[in-house]
């Protein structure tokens, strides 16, 4: 019982346009981040009640649920938890330089974020390994002061 | 036998514009709400949100919503309709006994991060309707409102007092913003006109609104209130998609009012029914729901509105509460016309209180014209 | 609690990559007129509706309002459902508990999508465009990796840092993941609803170029155009309305973690390979379902799978088998059709993916094994009495379970 399919019908144009929303996000923890980044310091928010550090971090904890706002500041190294090795882009082809991406997490702190891990082999790359916040000269208080890391010699 | 349900406790907040991001608009009314519940969101067994990907702008609506109402590592789910089809779920979780207590939470923001009109235009059919650009959620109920008003013969001056006399009520409730206090149908005459005959005061406010209500099983609604608002009815239907529907004589209100009366053993909806808190989004729809309904009879909009027959101190009180246009969120709306309903047969309605309000309605609608109705009956007997 | 069983399945012909011969509310009542003719009901016999798919793929809001007609849905009871990827399943749970209250006898749970009037990469960056937004405004830099943030993966996205940690936890190795992927499509070859249906070895698998490590381009599903209907009764309207041959539900669960992908701006402190809410779930559904050791009671398993890998992670997170087991179970052959459990003899997700059916077609698959319905030859040989359902879904949060057995719990 082939399926055959029937003539092809009209196709219209449509659109959802995502300019129309007017978003308010949270940027406290983001911004207490990226504001101690400009002194090469890594901020975060504690919660008082679980102990749990998120870097960057909500105005609330989730397992908790309230208000957090204690300010911890972390050191600049930190574990990979997990991490992929960008090969290929969108469509397959093959980059010319494969980039490590890593989830970190910072000492000190229990949330993990991404950032590129670059002076290994990706085949010598492993989940535990140990890595350490390489900085931009001249930090500006943005996301890319930390340019990217690198894995700290045994 | 069905198990009883009972909703034990709201919370809601209604602005023109919240101030705040939506998690932190659903932390903060979930964190009061479970405060002065005296419970936990560990004390919760379900979590249904309600709320819409294209009113909130994203994908997976939900995906940031369940931290902010304590969902984290529990059971929750995603009704995206109406908010008393979201209770209605929550009460048939309750009653598959699976489950004993169940928040229901919805929200959208309406007024400071999107328009409603334009999220209601996402509904219509893109390979026509949408293409053809005529059709808004505005342009739809004008004429849904001229219809009636053809019909029946209630006039422009009528469709004003509906529309004062819902925000005068709305200046009363201290949860409705868009109250005024001595707006006139004079006042109403003077707004902006917007769709003919439709003008601005006849229309619901844009609002960022979230409504939390807590159901519960019979013996944990018992530990949990004193005065537990027992749901002994609902009844939701949908109408054709197409406008050959009649949208003056609403099949579906009717049929949703039916299944609910059957339910809840209410065979005289005029005399046993308290207080009806409807979701108008435009000041025609309220005789048109409240007809299709069996509160009023049917064409006698104009009548009500001359004789005061749903003023709060009316035979039939319609919105104490100031109704839609004191304030109306996507998803919420049906939700907060549930918690005022709540407020009332708890004793809790204030200036705007119904005298011995023992049984209430709510009611939510969906798409244009009220394409999709949902009809939830409470009542502080237990039976 | 009521007893309820899905009494058939209904899907559209196909599930295909563009269906250009229909439009969405006409591709709708095809999966729909098919339950219909697959049971013997009419629509008069439906006393409710529940429906959901992932909207903004084909920016169109609440689309049952649309199909109402197509879907024969004029004037009854119908509630949309809309979870990400775990709404089919929510869709059919919600089907489940209709019945289940004693609210409704038979329930017709409708799930559907049109990938191909859609843009996926939108719907799919919709999920988190204010966060990166805010992001960017603190200086994120989206293309060049530089920095810290969310991102990289590339087109496999986050789930490729899931793999990864995956693998590090179980001992299974990156072969494994392209052992699973020719099983997979494997069995979809032999499923004439399945889209990709292309019999497939390790070496093709191989062959394709590595995406992000470890997953490869042949790692990952398709995006389908397709619906799926399921109608589930009480028993009383089993007794009335069918001939007693149905997949009884007797299991159900669902929970969320907190997103665990792109969760900068909250912060992430869950691993994606963790997944607790598995756990969670498939606990209550067990429970629910009287089974004490998954592993030995269930007969097959359709688990959610994107993603190549992630069939052997649930396998353990769904405690059907110890951390470390599944990819063994791989190695000896337990996981073919002909296997002590056999897991997506259908193909699975990562062979087919209309993404609103796609939890749903999970539980459907399973019921329609049970009642030896199933048309195509990956009718799995041994009596399936009891059988395993998954869907998963969110920022890599939501899990659902479903246990669908011979027999009324």
């Amino acid at each position: 019982m082939e399926f055959k399919m029937g003539p092809e019908t009209r196709q219209v144009q449509g659109t959802w346009d995502a300019s129309t929303y007017k978003f308010r996000m949270d940027g406290t923890g983001v911004r207490l981040l990226t504001e101690g980044m400009k002194d090469k310091k890594i901020k975060g928010i504690r919660c008082s009640e679980c102990g749990m550090v998120y870097v960057p971090g909500p105005t609330y904890c989730r397992k908790c649920f309230v208000d957090i706002d204690e300010v911890v500041e972390l050191k600049d190294t930190g574990t990979v938890m997990s991490y992929t090795v960008e090969m290929a882009d969108v469509r397959g082809n093959p980059r010319d330089e494969f980039l490590i991406s890593a989830m970190i997490k910072l000492d000190g702190a229990d949330s993990w974020f991404v950032s590129s891990v670059k002076g290994v082999d990706w085949q010598e790359f492993k989940v535990g390994m140990r890595v350490k916040a390489v900085w931009v000269d001249e930090p500006a208080g943005s996301l890319t002061d930390i340019d990217h890391f690198e894995v700290i010699p045994e | 036998m069905l198990r009883k349900v009972a909703i034990v406790g709201q919370a809601q907040m209604n602005a023109a514009d919240s101030g705040m991001s939506r998690e932190r608009m659903l932390f903060e009314l979930c964190k009061g709400f479970y405060d002065s519940m005296g419970i936990t969101r560990h004390d919760i067994d379900t979590f249904v949100l309600c709320s819409n990907d294209f009113a909130s702008g994203h994908t997976i609506s939900n995906v940031f919503e369940d931290c902010p109402v304590g969902a984290y590592m529990k059971d929750e789910t995603k009704v995206e309709a109406d908010g008393v089809m979201a209770a209605t779920y929550a009460m048939i979780r309750i009653m598959s006994g699976l489950y004993d207590t169940a928040l229901v939470v919805g929200n959208s923001q309406g007024g400071s991060v999107m328009r409603p009109y334009l999220v209601m235009e996402y509904t219509l059919n893109q390979t026509y309707d949408r293409q053809l650009g005529l059709m808004n959620e505005l342009s739809a109920a004008a004429l849904q409102a001229r219809a009636y008003m053809d019909e029946f013969g209630l006039t422009e001056e009528q469709l004003n007092k509906i529309a004062a006399r819902n925000l005068r009520n709305a200046a009363l409730n201290p949860f409705a913003f868009n109250g005024r206090a001595d707006v006139t149908p004079e006042d109403v005459a003077a707004s902006d006109l917007l769709y003919e005959p439709l003008r601005q005061l006849h229309c619901y406010p844009f609002t960022d609104g979230a409504c939390v209500l807590l159901l519960a099983s019979e013996e944990k609604a018992k530990e949990l209130t004193d005065r537990p608002v027992w749901i002994k009815g609902v009844g939701d239907s949908l109408d054709t998609y197409y406008p050959e529907r009649n949208a003056v004589r609403s099949k579906s209100v009717k049929l949703a009012g039916q299944r609910a009366y059957k339910m809840a053993d209410v065979g005289d909806p005029a005399n046993r029914i308290d207080v009806a808190e409807v979701s108008a989004k435009f000041a025609h729809q309220e005789p048109i729901i409240c007809e299709g309904l069996g509160l009023f009879p049917e064409g006698s909009g104009g009548e009500v509105a001359d004789r005061g027959l749903a003023d709060l101190d009316g035979a039939m009180p319609i919105c104490p509460s100031g109704g839609a246009l004191g304030a109306y969120a996507f998803n919420a709306g049906g939700l907060v016309r549930l918690a005022e309903c709540h407020r009332q047969l708890a004793g809790d309605a204030g200036d705007t209180q119904v005298v011995d309000a023992r049984t209430a309605l709510a009611h939510g609608q969906d798409g244009f014209c009220m394409q999709h109705n949902a009809v939830m009956i409470v009542s502080v007997e237990e039976g | 609690m009521r007893n309820v069983a899905v009494i058939g399945v209904g899907y559209t012909p196909v599930f295909v990559s563009k269906r250009r011969d229909v439009n969405i509310v006409e591709m709708i009542s095809e999966s729909v007129d098919a339950a219909f003719q697959n049971t013997g009901l009419t629509p008069d016999d439906i006393d409710a509706v529940t429906f959901g798919n992932m909207q903004t793929f084909e920016g169109l809001n609440l689309p049952h309002l649309w199909a109402s007609d197509h879907m024969r849905a004029i004037d009854k009871p119908i509630i949309r459902i809309s979870t990400g990827g775990t709404t089919g399943m929510s869709v059919l749970q919600a089907a489940y508990y209709y019945v289940a209250s004693g609210m409704y006898d038979v329930v017709m749970a409708v799930s559907w999508e049109k990938q191909s009037e859609g843009d996926s990469q939108v719907g799919l960056s919709g999920i988190v465009l204010p966060e990166a937004m805010t992001m960017v405004a603190h200086g994120m830099d989206l293309f060049t990796g530089k920095g810290i943030g969310f991102g990289g993966g590339g087109s496999t996205g986050a789930a490729s840092y899931q793999a990864m940690s995956y693998l590090h936890h179980s001992g299974a190795e990156p072969e494994h993941i392209d052992k699973m992927a020719a099983l997979e499509r494997s069995n979809a070859a032999l499923n004439p609803y399945a889209h990709l249906r292309k019999k497939t070895t390790v070496e093709d698998i191989q062959a394709t170029p590595m995406v992000a490590f470890p997953l490869r381009f042949g790692h990952t599903c398709p995006t389908s155009d397709g619906a799926t209907t399921c109608i589930v009764a009480s028993q009383e309207m089993v007794d009335k309305l069918t001939d007693g041959n149905v997949a009884w539900i007797t299991g159900v669960g669902s929970a969320t973690s907190d997103p665990c992908t792109a969760n900068f701006l909250e912060g992430q402190i869950t691993d994606p390979a963790e997944q607790k809410p598995a756990k969670i779930a498939s606990e209550k559904a067990y429970r629910m379902a009287g089974i004490e050791n998954p592993g030995r009671e269930l007969d097959m398993s359709e688990m959610y799978n994107g993603f190549a890998h992630q069939s052997l992670m649930w396998l353990e997170k769904l405690g059907v088998c110890r951390e470390g087991e599944a990819h063994k179970m791989l190695d000896r052959g337990a996981l073919d059709i002909g296997g002590e459990m056999p897991t997506n003899a259908s193909g699975g997700v990562f062979s087919t993916n209309a993404i609103g059916t796609s939890a749903m077609n999970r539980p459907a698959e399973c019921a329609l094994q049970i009642m030896r319905k199933i048309e195509g030859e990956h009718q799995i040989p041994k009596k399936i009495k009891k059988a395993l359902a998954h869907g998963w879904g969110g920022m890599f949060q939501y899990v659902t379970v479903m246990v669908l057995a011979d027999e009324p719990g």
